[in-house]
């Protein structure tokens, strides 16, 4: 019997608007703060009791947590699933399975995260255009680190209200008050009389009572789970080896393709000049070309597939961009940068006034960096089958739901089907870094199931198509200027960046609208918001496309603007002669949250004590995802250039932690993110082609060279705030002002090394030359 | 026609000797522990042991393995299903993220101990050349060193 009711979710518009005509006439309570419907579970379905659209109750004892978002590593089906455990009293212990639910229920969606407000804080029309628009849409997606935010509520909603009906079932069957009735530990308690009954005899009565109008959440002192780590529910599989990513989908009878994508991006499929010799290699079933772009080789095996693909000879069409080199694109930023950068987005007093003034002290400087991509360990796949009856079917680790449903659609249409019935699968992902929110290898999935109807197609890209062929953040550069004050304070502060706007490319690539990007605050975060107090602010950006598709990454905007934002002002502090720590100190007096994250971080890195000679401290701060994350490095850089980063202190405040050890996880591993992209990544192109191609060339850091870390969490009564991407934001900043402290010399542009191979899978890092 | 033996069963495969170690297993014996992530032994991902040595199953060819025994993350376990020490120990540190990497790793550190039942932290970073996207190096020493202290002296 499967875990829960299989519900295909149909993607024809007109059954779409009938849904939501429906639910917006029955429904009631959407402009309230519980999202109510989610709560409606009545259902009992063989031995489950469904409570409501996250709890289910299972007659052996398990509970059955939804949780609709994607697990890439960052431990999310643990901290969602404590939420509801907390709510509902039910032990934190294997009873407990997360499921990500193949419903696409509307109260899963994830407009909250979208129109970035917290569903308990949100009202109004906005609330209910995201509830019901988005909502219905199945708009169920993962990042942004905004998972923890988005379902920090509803998910202890749901728990309670579970809760509430359980010891309601249970005044009925003993014939007491509810008043008298507490529950701990998975039982009803009955104190009066000492009787003691299992949610799981009370779950099927439990499910047909009404859900309470509202919920009453524990207080913080009743917390029992919440603050306190938990072990991730999905490490057991993880250490036998056996979850599910979606490379290990097998299906009977499944074919399996391999994909050439154009070297150069934008460029068509002219000829293939062997295809008989190919569809002649062993196992070989058949070669597409997909929407006139990609080659696909389908055979029995991949390994049959990818071993004929090395053979293919194609010819691609030419394109305007097969001249183009990174000094080109490069150069082109620079232009962008001195030209009047069209799109405001701070204007506070008179900048030009502050800079012009006699006296002012000028600090100015440019900054860059490259293309960088995500090398998910997982390989991009999917699996798709379309039915003979219409129906269609697809498995694919991905971030974004709504970009999967779209992928099957277009995938399929390249090959005029028209699937009736679609059912998702989201499986475990091998990494995500933002790359799964796009819908590429989905579509080409759909297509070649379509193409093969009746027969289930897996697609999985080798790692050469996705370092060289793939998506990729945006290269940058930045500008900033500043004037500094009598006190060596700054007065204006004046910074442009430009970059290719994110929410622009990934728009024209999976949604049906694009945002200008004039509105693509991805590319601006980390400049836009000032946290320094500094009386007169400008910001501008400028939007340079290049033929490179660029994608969400990994703390996307910060992973270049806060590299930019917190270099120059330790650039402004040693203008001013002050010591970086006290400099910011000062530019932070009316910023106690900050100032509270900068002390403690100082304090652990020990910040003041003397180094050796060739050594050297960094220090960085940023607000981002409703968290302030501020970070020391510790560098060292020895006589023949080598350079290490030794050790990263990295203080954070997440507002109310959940699970705290997975907060200290993602600081880890957005750490050494960080550094090997700080230190180590580059993506050139040349003649309009991506140069990198596997892990030779594309290094990573390994155990070897990795950093050690020590992370603090601060204590705070707010709620949550994102942990998936803060860890990675201050470091590059963190790292080159450690190597100014070490050797004098400012390094402005990432990466901050170049590496040289010194054995089978080893590299070290030397100090990059830099102008 | 090559025989070796998988997590302790005996395995026959005939026709597949140019196919790598890695495909095999995946493809033709159903075991996915072993994952794919470069397919040039560079990330470890692929890592199973054979005769006792963590070695790159994508650039080990079928072929060569007559007479070997094959251990894969599936096979670490003892047969009742306990965990070995090493299991136990990145289970306790809580190691993996994503997970993609840690059948690689798991492999390579049974290695490690096997040869060196209590390294220092520069075996470990001699020994242990995988890669891990996610960034779970810090645990990942932190477990074999537990391992090493838990794992009774023989
Ligand atoms: S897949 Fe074999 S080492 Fe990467
Ligand atoms: S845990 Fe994700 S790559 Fe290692």
């Amino acid at each position: 019997m499967p875990l829960i009711t299989r519900r295909g979710f149909l993607i024809t518009g007109s059954a779409l608007a009938g849904t939501a005509l429906v639910a917006a006439i029955g429904g009631v309570g959407f402009l309230a703060t519980v999202d109510v419907e989610g709560l409606h579970g009545g259902a009992v379905d063989g031995e489950d009791a469904k409570l409501n659209a996250f709890v289910m109750l299972r007659n052996d004892g398990h509970v059955v947590i939804n949780v609709p978002r994607t697990e890439m590593g960052q431990g999310i089906h643990t901290g969602l699933a404590m939420l509801v455990a907390e709510e509902l009293d039910i032990p934190f212990d294997e009873r407990i399975e997360v499921v990500f639910p193949t419903e696409a229920h509307p109260s899963y969606s994830t407009w909250s995260n979208v129109l970035q407000v917290r569903p308990e804080e949100a009202s109004g029309p906005v609330a209910w255009i995201g509830r019901r628009v988005l909502g219905q849409m199945g708009f169920i997606a993962t990042g942004a680190s905004g998972s923890t935010m988005g379902l920090w509520h509803p998910m202890r909603v749901a728990g309670a209200a579970a809760r509430q009906m359980l010891v309601a079932a249970a005044a009925a069957r003993l014939g007491v008050p509810a008043s008298e009735l507490t529950t701990a530990e998975g039982l009803v308690h009955h104190e009066p009389t000492g009787r003691r009954i299992a949610y799981a005899e009370l779950a099927a009565a439990a499910a047909l009572l009404p859900p309470p109008d509202a919920p009453t959440l524990k207080p913080r002192s009743a917390w029992g789970l919440i603050g306190r780590s938990q072990r991730r529910v999905d490490l057991p599989a993880k250490v036998r080896g056996e979850p599910v990513f979606g490379m290990d989908v097998v299906l009977p009878d499944m074919l399996h393709a391999t994909i050439r994508h154009a070297p150069v991006f934008g460029a068509g499929v002219a000829a293939i000049r062997n295809e008989a010799a190919l569809r002649a290699e062993p196992g070989v079933v058949d070669v597409a070309i997909i929407d006139g772009r990609h080659v696909a080789i389908l055979a029995q095996s991949w390994w049959q597939a990818e071993r004929a693909a090395w053979r293919l000879d194609v010819e691609w069409t030419p394109t305007e961009a097969d001249g183009e080199n990174s000094a080109a694109l490069a150069a082109r930023l620079e232009a962008a940068l001195g030209s009047e950068a069209p799109h405001g987005h701070i204007d506070d007093g008179d900048v030009e006034a502050a800079l012009a003034a006699p006296g002012a002290r000028l600090v100015e400087a440019d900054y860059g960096v490259p293309f960088v991509t995500h090398a998910c360990m997982e390989p991009m796949n999917a699996t798709a089958i379309l039915n003979e009856d219409g129906s269609a079917e697809i498995w694919a680790p991905t971030q974004n739901r709504v970009t999967m449903q779209a992928g099957v659609g277009r995938g399929m249409g390249w090959a005029d089907a028209r699937p009736g019935e679609v059912t998702l699968h989201v499986t475990m992902n091998g990494g995500a870094f933002g790359r799964r929110s796009d819908q590429d290898v989905i579509a080409e999935a759909a297509y070649l199931a379509a193409r093969h109807r009746g027969r289930a197609v897996k697609v999985m890209w080798s790692r050469e198509e996705d370092i060289g062929r793939g998506l990729y953040r945006s290269q940058a550069a930045g500008r900033l200027r500043a004037a500094l004050g009598t006190d060596g304070l700054p007065l204006a502060y004046d910074a442009r960046v430009a970059a290719q706007s994110i929410l622009n490319a990934m728009g024209s690539r999976n949604m049906p609208f694009t945002p200008g990007p004039d509105g693509d605050y991805l590319t601006v975060e980390g400049l836009d918001k000032l946290h320094y107090s500094i009386p007169n602010r400008r910001m501008r950006s400028q939007h340079v496309p290049t033929h490179v598709p660029i994608h969400f990454w990994r703390s996307n905007g910060f992973s270049f603007n806060t590299f930019f934002s917190e270099s120059f002002i330790d650039e402004c502090a040693l203008a001013a002669g002050a010591d970086p720590l006290e400099y910011r100190r000062r530019l932070l007096v009316d910023s106690p949250r900050h100032l509270a994250v900068l002390e403690r971080v100082a304090e652990m890195a020990g910040w003041g004590r003397p180094l050796a000679p060739g050594r050297g401290r960094g220090i960085a701060i940023e607000e981002c995802y409703r968290s302030i994350v501020a970070q020391v490095a510790e560098v060292s850089v020895a006589e023949d250039g080598e350079l290490t980063v030794d050790r990263v202190f990295c203080a954070i405040d997440v507002g109310t932690v959940i699970n705290p050890d997975a907060v200290v996880a993602q600081m880890e591993g957005g750490i050494i993110f960080g550094v090997t992209s700080a230190l180590m990544s580059t993506i050139t192109i040349q003649d309009g082609a991506v140069r990198q191609s596997n892990f030779h060339d594309y290094p990573m850091q390994r155990m070897a060279n990795a950093p050690a870390i020590e992370v603090a969490i601060m204590q705070s009564d707010l709620p949550p705030g994102g942990a998936g991407e803060p860890g990675i934001v201050p470091v590059a900043a963190a790292i080159a002002n450690a190597i100014h402290a070490a050797t004098g010399r400012r390094l402005r542009t990432l990466p901050l090394a170049t590496t040289e191979t010194t054995g089978v899978r080893r590299v070290r890092t030397l100090l990059a030359t830099q102008a | 026609m090559v025989d070796f033996t998988l997590n302790g069963r005996p395995v026959s495969l005939d026709g597949l000797d140019d196919k790598p170690l890695l495909w095999v297993l995946r493809e033709d014996l159903g075991t996915l522990g072993p994952k794919y992530g470069c397919g040039v032994a560079q990330c470890g991902a692929c890592r199973v042991l054979i005769d006792g040595q963590s070695t790159p199953s994508c650039v080990t060819l079928a072929g060569s393995l007559q007479g070997a025994e094959i251990v894969t993350v599936e096979g670490l376990a003892d047969p009742e299903g306990r965990l070995s020490y090493l299991q136990q120990a990145w289970l306790d540190e809580q190691v993996p993220q994503c997970g993609f990497c840690q059948p690689g790793f798991l492999i390579a550190a049974t290695d490690l101990l096997s040869r060196n039942p209590s390294p220092t932290d520069d075996e470990i970073d001699e020994a242990i050349t995988n890669i891990c996207r996610c960034g779970t190096y810090p645990r990942i020493r932190r477990a074999i060193h537990r391992a090493a202290a838990a794992r009774p002296v023989a």
